[in-house]
């Protein structure tokens, strides 16, 4: 029999049972759309971290005594005891790195800082060098001025701020500019706004200060690490300039062929992997689940082939005295069972359509963001192909039993 | 629509035997035994009958003769325990399922007393059922199904499903759809068992135009003035052929 035939007959058959059958497909429709869902919330987390938290696809790179990752106590331990970074380092870096179009440091560190009687908290006290704010993702100044090589070279008392200290200090719309802070004692005053980036995951973006770097270090000490921010001149350079800085570190720092590195190169990679880790286990987690309910969706579709054989033995007998043969009513069996299978895999991934899309929206709403989670191709081709397959698995047992039925047999039953 | 090129549709006229002596059936010492627990029944003892291409032979017999048996092995349906059965000189006796399959769709054509019409299929498609299984190409499954319906005078209810038609109608449409494939014979089980008897004279008379344009046909019946429309009839009584009378074929 022409499977056109074949998927005729299922059609006709599923169609006569609407409700059956899509009870019937309930287990494959929520396993695909799960697995779907699961898999685009999670590329769509992916990208949104890609995206707004690494800022990935810039060209900038850090050079620094830690790495960004650290997963044991020991491994904090021995990285404790590499040298600082020193701003010899830096100089040695900005000198010698042909392909880096921009070599800066920095330092921080969290603390209070307070206008009047107010005071705002854990607030990220950034030192940098001027050309810090042209690294990586570029913040704008909705007020004021940036800092610039002057403030750092006098090491001016100055600061760019967060919007969250704006609206903390100035509420509103009072001046920031040229009012003055304090950082424990010592006042700074406000030169610069900084634009309002908003939260990811719910950490403000926006509760810092940018002071010069020198000033910072006047502050807190020179006894404390730099961290060389450095932009590679493209993207093609990107691997080379970080390799020139590498070599630049081991040369001053003596390291022998054999020896690795005692400091740490970052990108935003590198905590990209580690994310990807972690998202590896939900995978897992979640294809167990999917796993799950697709045998016992797959068991649902073959209980109800098995009621559906019950159901015709008369036909089957009759197909039988007309001339089907054994791989006739299998096929026939086969396609019906594929096809409510395939109708489950469908409708699940209109499921996941929907709820990532809904997911997304929520999630968008919580962070403030635009987010989105795609339904890839993969995941199309994915359901159709699972669904095939639980259709196939669930149908053959079925699929046999009526091919097995003795025409006799079938002819004679109500 | 292009016009088909095989000019297959024998629908009438069987072709004649192969076999050395011209007979259509050749059924010699056939039993049936079935095992009911620890006891075996014997449905059929024995059975040995001929039969021409062109008859139109009845089987009569009370219920438990073992008619139905016979009726089984004469349509491949099933096969015997012993004895040989052959069909246009092939036999039939040791085939297996799926042989047994395609003798059934190209040499069988069943009238059952239930119809057994698919439901949900139309008249066309129904008729289309048989062609199906022998791998018949689309275009010309339609042309053939319609000029079947067209012969049992249902060129007009192509559309319609079993439950838009009347009994006569629907026994006509199974009728058609046993004719199709051009078959060797036509087994009839107790085809007017479900007509009022307007309704079943009216396909008797069609069977009986059937035989004249030269079909074999066997007719399974336990009414005697049904049986009567045959120019041979077979008794059957516990398992053994009682009688074998030929009546003149008055045409």
């Amino acid at each position: 029999m022409p499977f056109a035939e074949a998927a005729r007959i299922a059609l006709t058959s599923l169609r006569a049972n609407k409700l059956r059958s899509f009870l019937t497909v309930l287990g494959i429709l929520i396993g695909v759309s799960s697995v779907i869902a699961v898999v685009a919330i999670t590329e769509g987390l992916d990208r949104y971290i890609a995206d707004k938290v690494l800022e990935l696809g810039s060209r900038s790179f850090a050079v620094q005594k830690m790495p960004d990752i650290i997963t044991s106590r020991e491994q904090w331990m021995e990285m404790m005891r590499r040298r600082d970074i020193t701003m010899a380092d830096l100089e040695a870096v900005r000198a010698g790195c042909a392909d880096c179009a921009q070599v800066g440091g920095m330092h921080f560190t969290g603390r209070d800082v307070k206008y009047g009687r107010v005071t705002q908290t854990s607030v990220q006290v950034i030192g940098i060098t001027a050309n810090v704010q042209r690294i990586g993702a570029i913040r704008d100044l909705t007020a004021g001025r940036p800092l610039v090589d002057d403030d750092v070279d006098r090491a001016r008392a100055v600061a760019v701020v967060g919007q969250d200290l704006v609206d903390a200090f100035f509420p509103g719309g009072m001046e920031p500019i040229g009012k003055e802070i304090r950082l424990g004692t010592q006042p700074v005053t406000i030169v610069g706004v900084a634009e309002k980036k908003g939260a990811v995951f719910g950490n403000s973006q926006d509760n810092f200060m940018w002071i010069p770097i020198s000033f910072f270090r006047k502050l807190y000490g020179t006894r404390v690490s730099v961290i060389i921010q450095a932009e590679a001149a493209s993207m093609e350079a990107f691997d080379r300039a970080q390799d020139e800085a590498r070599v630049i570190m081991r040369a001053r720092r003596h390291l022998g062929f054999a020896k690795p590195d005692d400091f740490s190169v970052e990108t935003g990679e590198s905590v990209m992997e580690l994310w990807q880790t972690a998202t590896r286990g939900i995978y897992v987690v979640t294809l167990v689940v999917t796993g799950i309910s697709l045998v016992v969706g797959g068991v649902v579709v073959m209980n109800i082939m098995l009621v559906s054989v019950t159901e015709r033995i008369r036909e089957i007998g009759v197909r039988k005295a007309l001339g089907a043969r054994r791989r006739d009513i299998v096929r026939q069996f086969l396609v019906e069972s594929v096809i409510l299978s395939l109708f489950g895999g469908v409708l699940g991934l209109l499921g996941a359509a929907l709820f990532s899309w809904g997911l997304a929206a929520l999630l968008g709403s919580i962070m403030a963001t635009t987010f989105t989670a795609p339904i890839r191709l993969w995941a199309v081709l994915l359901a159709v192909a699972v669904s095939t397959l639980v259709g196939l698995v669930a149908g053959i047992y079925p699929a046999r039993r009526a091919a097995a039925l003795d025409p006799v047999v079938a002819l004679r039953s109500e | 629509m292009s016009e088909p090129s095989a000019p297959a549709t024998t629908v009438s006229a069987a072709a004649p035997a192969a076999s050395g002596n011209g007979h259509l059936i050749e059924a010699h010492d056939l039993w049936r035994t079935y095992a009911m627990g620890a006891e075996e029944i014997h449905a059929l003892r024995g059975v040995s009958f001929t039969i021409a291409a062109g008859e139109y032979l009845a089987v009569m017999g009370p219920s438990g003769s073992g008619k139905s048996t016979l009726m089984n092995l004469v349509g491949c349906l099933d096969t015997p325990t012993r004895g040989t059965y052959a069909l246009r000189g092939k036999v039939v006796s040791q085939m297996d399922d799926d042989e047994l399959a395609a003798v059934r769709n190209r040499e069988i054509g069943f009238v059952f007393q239930t119809f057994n019409l698919l439901p949900r299929a139309t008249a066309l498609h129904n008729v289309e059922l048989p062609m199906v299984y022998a791998g018949v190409a689309k275009e010309e499954r339609l042309e053939r199904a319609r000029r079947a319906l067209d012969m049992v005078d249902l060129g007009d209810r192509t559309s319609h499903r079993p439950n838009e038609l009347s009994g006569g109608q629907r026994q006509r449409v199974a009728i058609a759809r046993a004719l199709v494939m051009g078959p060797a014979i036509l087994l009839a089980d107790e085809p007017t068992g479900n007509l009022d008897s307007a309704t079943g004279d009216e396909i008797m008379r069609l069977f009986g135009r059937l035989h004249q344009q030269g079909n074999t046909i066997i007719l399974v019946t336990h009414e005697r003035d049904i049986a009567d429309h045959a120019h041979r009839t077979l008794f059957i009584r516990d398992g053994q052929i009682e009688s074998d009378t030929i009546r003149n074929a008055g045409g």
